[in-house]
């Protein structure tokens, strides 16, 4: 297979020839934008003779990606009652991502790669992003954004392959993969600072939120708390079986300090996030698919809604008012009649099971559902507050309409909230997200339909509406409009 | 209440609230004095300006260790503010015979130090870690390099390069200025049979001036340095190893080469790397040493080991199709 072959089956989603490849990008990593017909450093290289893209020891993407959204005011019979801090404020807004990555991927020795991804990013979220729960309406937002850009290393990590026999299969050069191929069957263990999702629930159907969906509700399970630091990062190792169209793999990552801080904590063998997922490509009526059950659990510094309730019942000076005073680690609120969690955080368990099931219908069309449910029992540590989580929608590509690089797509996404955790925020309880002071218990929910429209081969402009339904998983409020537009750039 | 006992409490109250009353706040800079060469220039801060060949490239990793790089005071009253500096630091550089463009990105792994009062300023000793600071990223280095004169193994080689730094991090984890930096340095490098030699003299354009704070930045610097190496070669393979001496400084203009504003030291290193003129090379790289004269920033020792990957394509290639 050529590698022109090998990156057209990646952009259809070829799952099953191809299913490695396409779950070892990067959250960034386009497919389109490395077709042999684009823009970028590799492929220029190439053109002139000065790279072998099939047989890589080294390679270099980056890409920039710019996201503005608005919402204009929306009912809210009541917002941050009693002192809560969380709510989305009803006024108009503005928010806005800018995003700038570079890519650089060397091989070391034989069947080692090292992987490193500095990013720089400046934002603004919405009510300091706030009062949404698990359809955050933009999945480029970090928990530690400012407008003034911030530099980072998002990933750095070394992974081992270890042939285990089988076929051979094409890797094409993308960002964060080297241009090569590998046996069907291998091993592959990876140790560093990544992100969960450069790994875990690589989607082919939604699979660049730079390029396809702009809700977070989309990106993965929306209930799904995989640990990572405020950025969307941690640290750990992953092992991964691939067995033709079997894969398995398991990761231990390192959990924030606190809840939705950016400090690890590095004791891992104490304080840990474990992910098991087992993977299942097929071809069914000639077009490929797959099937993804993703477990997990985390041992965390976390508090318990239960307890943080029981706590305040019985001594009531334990409100959320008081934990700053006490020097504990809080979220701000002012409610001297609310509970808080900051009085009961200790090592806690959270555990998660899902499925998310893709199928492509045409060579241009794809379907995708995602389910999760978590215990509902413990607190937010990393990723969203939803404690169970539905989606599903399908994108495709313009080849129709001879505009085989633009990209449509529409889906609805919908997470809810435990009882025990509905009971936490009705007495007026926050989390690191949510919170209004009073709460009607809803699902939240989101629809949303977007187009890219590619430009240059390396370029995409992106228009997007969202409907948004019981923000903040309250039914007093909303519902809202959003509306948004996105420039991505590859190179 | 007699007036001597009001004196007294009045002399009381100034010897003793007073001099806290006025002691200001030190601000943090940048106080990692070893500036790495760019990705793939063979010593640990000077060049041999020794690209060859059309199109190339190198990737780096270097780490290291400094200890007390930033010590005020003296004897009892010394304070150790920064007191244990750990980086690890990747570079990229893409290189056309005799050009270099490259990056240098560093990541702070351990900043620790001391705080305490010394000369009326009050020192905030640094606490980084991975554990606080998981994707902190200290200045980016931008640089370009140019062989001017002489070939890429000649006696005589004669270069100038550019470096601008964008700030990044926070100034109280002494890893940053939190202003833009310059450098511009001219370069000297050659080999003859087994000996080796580099050099550079330049100026590091650093608007931060925090005089009279004991032990802060001084504004801008002459940068100077030399390197001597032997080359060994190993076994029959394409390999060598470079062993000698590299020694580096700066002088802060402002009190040009006077005590306190000036810093020297010294790494005696060693580098095992591939002799072919083309194709892949890699090169490792291990230097350990310390300060000659331990100021401005200057550590009581350190070590410092690097990593390097480059090759460049040979010139008369015919392209592929």
């Amino acid at each position: 297979m050529s590698h022109v072959d090998g990156r057209r089956h990646f952009v259809w989603g070829v799952v099953g020839a191809l299913c490695v490849a396409t779950r070892v990008h990067a959250q960034g990593a386009p497919p389109a934008a490395h077709e042999d017909t684009a823009f970028d450093v590799m492929n220029v290289l190439s053109d002139h003779g000065l790279h072998d893209l099939d047989h890589e020891n080294w390679n270099l993407y980056g890409q920039t990606t710019y996201i503005s959204s608005w919402h204009p005011s929306f009912a809210a019979p009541y917002t941050n009652a009693n002192g809560s801090v969380n709510s989305l404020l009803p006024a108009p807004e503005w928010s806005f991502t800018d995003s700038f990555t570079v890519f650089l991927a060397v091989r070391l020795w034989p069947g080692a790669e090292a992987y490193f991804v500095p990013e720089v990013i400046s934002e603004r979220a919405f009510s300091g992003l706030h009062g949404i729960g698990g359809a955050i309406q933009n999945f480029e937002l970090q928990k530690t954004g400012s407008v003034t850009p911030q530099v980072y290393m998002s990933r750095a990590y070394i992974r081992q392959n270890i042939d285990l026999g089988g076929k051979l299969i094409e890797h094409t050069s993308q960002p964060t993969q080297l241009g090569r191929k590998v046996k069907s069957r291998r091993l592959v263990l990876t140790l560093g600072n990544f992100s969960v999702l450069d790994f875990f629930d690589r989607s082919s159907v939604a699979w660049d939120p730079r390029q396809t969906f702009f809700n977070m509700a989309f990106m993965t399970y929306a209930s799904w708390d995989f640990n990572a630091d405020a950025r969307g990062y941690t640290w750990g190792g992953i092992a991964e079986l691939d067995w033709d169209e079997w894969s398995m793999r398991i990761a231990r990552t390192a959990s924030p300090q606190n809840p939705n801080v950016l400090p690890i904590d590095f004791r891992i063998w104490e304080y840990y996030g474990d992910q098991v997922e087992l993977q299942h490509d097929h071809v069914l009526f000639g077009q490929p698919g797959a099937v993804r059950l993703l477990g997990y659990r985390n041992n965390v510094n976390a508090g318990r809604f239960a307890d943080a309730i029981n706590t305040f019942a019985h001594d009531p000076t334990k409100n959320a008012a008081g934990c700053a005073a006490a020097g504990l680690y809080n979220y701000g609120s002012g409610n001297v009649t609310a509970p808080d969690l900051c009085w009961v955080r200790k090592e806690n368990d959270k555990i998660g099971l899902g499925i998310n099931i893709e199928q492509h219908v045409t060579k241009d069309l794809g379907v995708f559902a995602r389910w999760m449910t978590s215990d509902g029992q413990t607190e937010v540590d990393a990723y969203n507050p939803a404690d169970r989580s539905f989606a599903f929608g399908a994108t495709m590509k313009g080849g129709l309409w001879r505009r085989p690089f633009d990209v449509a797509g529409t889906g609805v996404a919908l997470s809810w909230i435990s009882s025990i955790h509905a009971q936490y925020l009705a007495m007026g309880g926050v989390d690191g997200f949510v919170g209004d002071g009073h709460l009607r218990q809803g699902a939240e929910g989101v629809v949303e339909g977007f187009y890219s429209f590619n430009l240059f081969k390396a370029l995409w402009l992106s228009a997007d509406y969202q409907f948004m339904w019981n923000p903040g998983f309250n039914q007093d409020r909303g519902p809202l409009h959003i509306f948004g537009v996105r420039a991505h750039a590859e190179f | 209440m007699p007036s001597s006992k009001l004196a007294a409490l009045a002399f009381v109250a100034v010897v003793t609230i007073a001099p806290r009353a006025v002691a200001q706040q030190a601000e943090g800079y940048l106080v990692e004095r070893f500036y790495p060469s760019a990705p793939g220039a063979g010593w640990f801060v000077m060049d041999a300006l020794d690209t060859r060949g059309t199109f190339g490239g190198a990737v780096s990793l270097t780490t290291g260790y400094a200890y007390n790089p930033l010590r005020v005071g003296t004897g009892a009253s010394e304070i150790r503010v920064v007191s244990d500096d750990a980086f690890a630091g990747v570079g990229m550089a893409a290189t056309y015979d005799r050009f270099r463009f490259y990056i240098n990105i560093v990541k702070p792994l351990v900043i620790d130090g001391q705080s305490g009062t010394f000369g009326g300023y009050t020192y905030t000793g640094p606490a980084v870690d991975l554990g606080t600071h998981p994707d902190t990223l200290s200045d980016t280095g931008f640089g370009f390099d140019a062989r001017i004169y002489g070939d890429p193994r000649g006696p005589l080689r004669l270069g100038a390069g550019a470096q601008v730094f964008v700030p990044n991090g926070q100034p109280s984890d002494y890893d940053t200025d939190g202003r833009v930096r310059g450098m511009l340095r001219f370069l000297v490098a050659g080999d003859v049979r087994w000996f080796t030699y580099a050099g550079h003299v330049g100026v590091h354009i650093r608007p931060r001036d925090d005089s009279p704070t004991p032990g802060g930045v001084l504004g801008s610097e002459l940068l100077f340095g030399a390197a001597v190496g032997a080359r060994i070669p190993v076994g029959h393979e394409p390999l060598a190893v470079i062993v000698g001496p590299e020694l580096w400084g700066e002088s802060a203009f402002e009190a040009f080469f006077q005590s306190g504003a000036t810093g020297l030291e010294a790494l005696m290193t060693a580098r095992l790397e591939s002799t072919r003129a083309e194709g892949p090379q890699f090169r490792v790289k291990l230097g350990m040493g310390g300060g000659l004269v331990p100021e401005l920033g200057t550590p009581e020792w350190r070590m410092v080991i690097g990593v390097e990957m480059f090759g460049s394509m040979p010139k008369n290639k015919p392209r592929s199709p």
